[in-house]
C-alpha cells in the first residue's frame, strides 16, 4: 500500500517509471477482473486500456492518500457499466452474453491470454445476472468487503449481500461438474 | 454441493497472461498520453502562475529580487567550472539518434604481468546501432604475441527477432531464433558500460566532475570525469571483481553536444591470483545519424561455414515450461536435480546440458535419442535436435526471465518427484502476496504467500 502512495507521488510528478510500475503491477490483475466480469477477452483489453488511459489522463485526481486499487477498480466497473449501456442502447452483439475468446484463436495482436480455468469461469460467469456477477467477482477477484461493494454498486449492504448468497449458488451449480474435476 | 473454498481455489487457478509485443504497444500509448497530460498541465500551471505574479505586485518584487540573486549566482558558478554543457542533455540527444557507428578498442592487462603493453588494444572492433534495424559489430582479436588476428561477427535483429554470431576463424555460425522478451530484456540489462548510450546513463548516476574546455581531433570538446565506482553498479562490468577503481572521462563535442569519446579504465584486484586486473574500454570515432539500410544487418554467410541453430518458443509461457518439464521427465525419468541443468549460467551459453544428464538415463525415450545421435558431431546433434530441444531451452528462459524480473523463483527438481501432486516443484510471484505454483505432477495453482510458506515448509531437505 505504502508502495502504490509512493508510485501515485511520483506519477504526479511526471515520471514515466511510475506509470510503468503501476501498468506492470495492475495489468494483469485489472485484466482478470474485466474477463470475468465480461466474459470477453477482446473487450476487456479495450476496457483496461481505457482504465489506464485514464489513469495517464487524470493521474492529479488521485489523492496520495487515496487508494490506487480502488481507484482503478472503480473506473473498471464504471468502463463496463458504459460499454454495457452503450451495446443496449445500440443494440448491438449482446455484450455480456459473447463468450470468451479460446486461447487457441489468437489474434495476431492479442494481448490477453487466458488459461483453461479462466475461460471456464468466464463462461459461468456470464451466465449470472450483472448486479450478482460484479459481487461475486470484487468479493472472490479483488477480495473486496461488502460494504466497499455496496458502495461500488449504491446499494445497501443486505441487498450486496443477497446478491453474493443467490450469485453463489448459481455458480456452484454451474461449476459443480469443473470442481469435481 | 461444492463449498466457497473450492470456488476460491478455482478462481486462484484462473490465469491470465500477457503477450510482451501489444503489451509494449499499450504501454506505449499510455506513455504518449501521459507525457502529453503532464506537458499540458506544467504549461497551465506556470500560466496561472505567471498571471498571479502579474497580479499581485509584492510578490512580482519578491519574484525580482530573486531572478536578480539567481543570475549573479549563475554568472558566479560560470565563470569558476566554464561549463556550458549538460550531461543529461548529451543524453537525451544521444537517444534522439536514430542511428550511429563507432570503434571500440579493449585493452586487459594485470600488474604481474610484464612486457605486455597497455596502450595495445587486446580486442578492437566496429560498431553500427539503429534504433530501427538493430546492433551489429565486426571484433578483431589481436594475438599478443603477434600472431594472426581472428575475426567475428555479431548481428541483433530485433524485427526478426533473431542474433546472428559468426565465427570466421571456425567457418562457423550460430544462429538464434529468440523470443518475444529477449531484446526488450537486453536493453534494459546494461549489458556493459560500452556502447555510448549507457556510458552517459550510468555517468549521470555519479558525481561527476568538469574537466573544462579543449581540442580533440580539431573539434572543440568538453570533458566530463568520474571516479565513482557506482557507475559500473548494474552493468555486467560491476560482476568481474572487488574493490574496483574506476576513471571514466568523456569528451562531448561543444557544438553537436554529442560524444566524441569515451575512455573507461577500472581496476579489479583477482583475490585468487592475488593481483590487480586492469581493464581499458575506449569508445571513439563517432558517426552520429549516420544513413542505415536494413540489409546492413543481414550478415553475409559463405555457403561452406557450418551452421549451429538454437530456437526458442515465440512466446515465453507458462505453458511452455510446463511443456519442458514433461519432456524432461519423459527423458530423465524424475526433474533434473539444479535448475542451472535447464538455465545456463551465460544468456548466450546453450550447452544443452541436460543432453549429459540424459546419457546416463535408461529411459525409452532417452534410448530412442541415444540410439538416433549415435556417431553424430556435436553440431550435427544440435542441429537434429533444434526442434527437441525448443520446450527445454523455452523452460530455461521462462526460469531466467523470472529471475531478471526479480520474480522470487525457486525450483525443487532435487526432491520432487513427478508423482507428487502437492508438492511446489516451481513457483514465482505474481503479486505483492501471491505466487503461481507448478506441482511435482505439473498442476498449477495460484497460492497466498502465506499458503507458500506452508507448502515449502513440507518439502523434504
Amino acid at each position: 500500500m505504502l508502495q502504490d502512495k509512493l508510485l501515485i507521488w511520483r506519477l504526479q510528478r511526471g515520471s514515466v517509471d511510475a506509470l510503468r510500475q503501476i501498468y506492470d503491477k495492475y495489468k494483469v490483475y485489472l485484466l482478470k477482473l474485466a474477463i470475468t466480469l465480461t466474459g470477453d477477452a477482446c473487450h476487456s483489453e479495450d476496457v483496461v486500456q481505457d482504465v489506464f488511459l485514464k489513469l495517464a489522463e487524470s493521474y492529479d485526481r488521485i489523492s496520495v492518500h487515496g487508494n490506487l486499487k480502488n481507484f482503478l477498480i472503480t473506473c473498471l466497473m464504471n468502463r463496463i457499466r458504459t460499454l454495457r449501456r452503450d451495446c443496449r442502447r445500440h443494440q448491438a452483439a449482446q455484450f455480456d452474453g459473447s463468450a470468451i475468446e479460446r486461447p487457441q484463436a489468437c489474434r495476431p495482436d492479442q494481448w490477453a491470454v487466458v488459461n483453461e480455468q479462466m475461460q471456464r469461469i468466464g463462461e459461468a460467469m456470464v451466465k449470472l445476472p450483472v448486479e450478482q456477477r460484479e459481487v461475486v467477482t470484487l468479493r472472490f477477484e479483488a477480495g473486496l468487503g461488502f460494504r466497499q461493494i455496496a458502495s461500488l454498486q449504491n446499494a445497501s449492504i443486505n441487498t450486496v449481500q443477497g446478491r453474493y448468497r443467490y450469485g453463489m449458488e448459481k455458480l456452484r451449480s454451474l461449476l459443480n461438474s469443473e470442481v469435481e474435476k | 454441493m461444492k463449498s466457497a473454498d473450492e470456488i476460491k481455489r478455482l478462481f486462484n487457478s484462473a490465469a491470465v497472461q500477457t503477450n510482451a509485443t501489444p503489451d509494449d504497444a499499450v504501454f506505449e500509448t499510455l506513455k504518449t498520453a501521459y507525457t502529453r497530460t503532464v506537458e499540458h498541465k506544467s504549461a497551465q500551471r506556470e500560466l496561472s502562475m505567471w498571471r498571479f505574479v502579474m497580479k499581485n505586485p509584492s510578490v512580482k518584487l519578491a519574484i525580482a529580487a530573486v531572478i536578480v540573486i539567481a543570475c549573479l549566482i549563475g554568472l558566479s558558478l560560470w565563470r569558476t567550472t566554464g561549463s556550458g554543457i549538460a550531461l543529461a542533455d548529451v543524453l537525451a540527444r544521444v537517444e534522439r539518434v536514430k542511428a550511429c557507428s563507432f570503434k571500440r578498442s579493449l585493452h586487459f592487462w594485470s600488474e604481474k604481468v610484464t612486457g605486455k603493453d597497455p596502450n595495445k588494444p587486446y580486442i578492437r572492433g566496429t560498431f553500427l546501432i539503429s534504433q530501427e534495424y538493430g546492433w551489429k559489430a565486426k571484433i578483431e582479436r589481436l594475438d599478443p604475441n603477434g600472431g594472426e588476428s581472428t575475426f567475428s561477427e555479431y548481428c541483433l535483429v530485433p524485427q526478426k527477432k533473431t542474433t546472428i554470431a559468426i565465427s570466421h576463424k571456425e567457418k562457423k555460425y550460430t544462429r538464434k531464433e529468440q523470443d518475444d522478451g529477449f531484446f526488450e530484456r537486453i536493453q534494459k540489462a546494461n549489458i556493459d558500460i560500452t556502447d555510448p548510450h549507457t556510458f552517459l546513463k550510468q555517468m549521470l548516476k555519479t558525481k561527476y566532475e568538469s574537466l573544462g574546455r579543449s581540442t580533440m581531433d580539431g573539434i572543440a570538446v568538453e570533458g566530463f570525469r568520474t571516479t565513482d565506482p557506482n557507475s559500473l553498479v548494474g552493468t555486467s562490468s560491476s560482476n568481474s571483481g572487488q574493490s574496483k577503481r574506476l576513471d571514466q572521462k568523456l569528451w562531448v563535442d561543444v557544438k553537436t553536444r554529442l560524444p566524441v569519446r569515451c575512455d573507461a579504465t577500472w581496476v579489479d584486484f583477482d583475490q585468487m591470483e592475488n593481483k590487480k586486473k586492469y581493464e581499458r574500454h575506449v569508445l571513439y570515432d563517432f558517426q552520429w545519424d549516420v544513413p542505415v539500410a536494413g540489409a546492413e544487418f543481414e550478415p553475409v554467410i559463405p555457403d561452406h561455414y557450418a551452421s549451429w541453430v538454437v530456437k526458442f518458443p515465440p512466446h515465453i509461457t507458462e505453458e511452455n515450461a510446463i511443456q519442458g518439464l514433461k519432456v524432461l521427465v519423459e527423458l530423465l525419468g524424475k526433474y533434473p536435480e539444479n535448475i542451472y541443468h535447464i538455465v545456463p549460467e551465460n544468456i548466450n551459453d546453450d550447452a544443452p546440458t541436460v543432453l549429459r544428464l540424459a546419457e546416463k538415463s535408461e529411459t525409452p525415450a532417452a534410448l530412442r535419442l541415444k540410439e538416433e545421435i549415435k556417431g553424430l558431431t556435436d553440431d550435427e546433434i544440435n542441429n537434429k535436435l533444434v526442434d527437441f530441444l525448443m520446450p527445454i531451452r523455452g523452460l530455461g528462459r521462462f526460469y531466467r526471465w523470472l529471475q531478471f524480473d526479480k520474480k522470487d523463483p525457486a525450483y525443487y527438481g532435487k526432491t520432487v518427484t513427478p508423482k507428487d501432486a502437492d508438492k511446489v516443484l516451481v513457483r514465482w510471484k505474481v503479486s505483492e502476496n501471491e505466487y503461481r505454483v507448478i506441482f511435482g505432477d505439473l498442476h498449477t495453482q495460484t497460492v497466498t504467500a502465506e499458503a507458500l510458506a506452508g507448502l515449502e515448509k513440507d518439502l523434504p531437505k
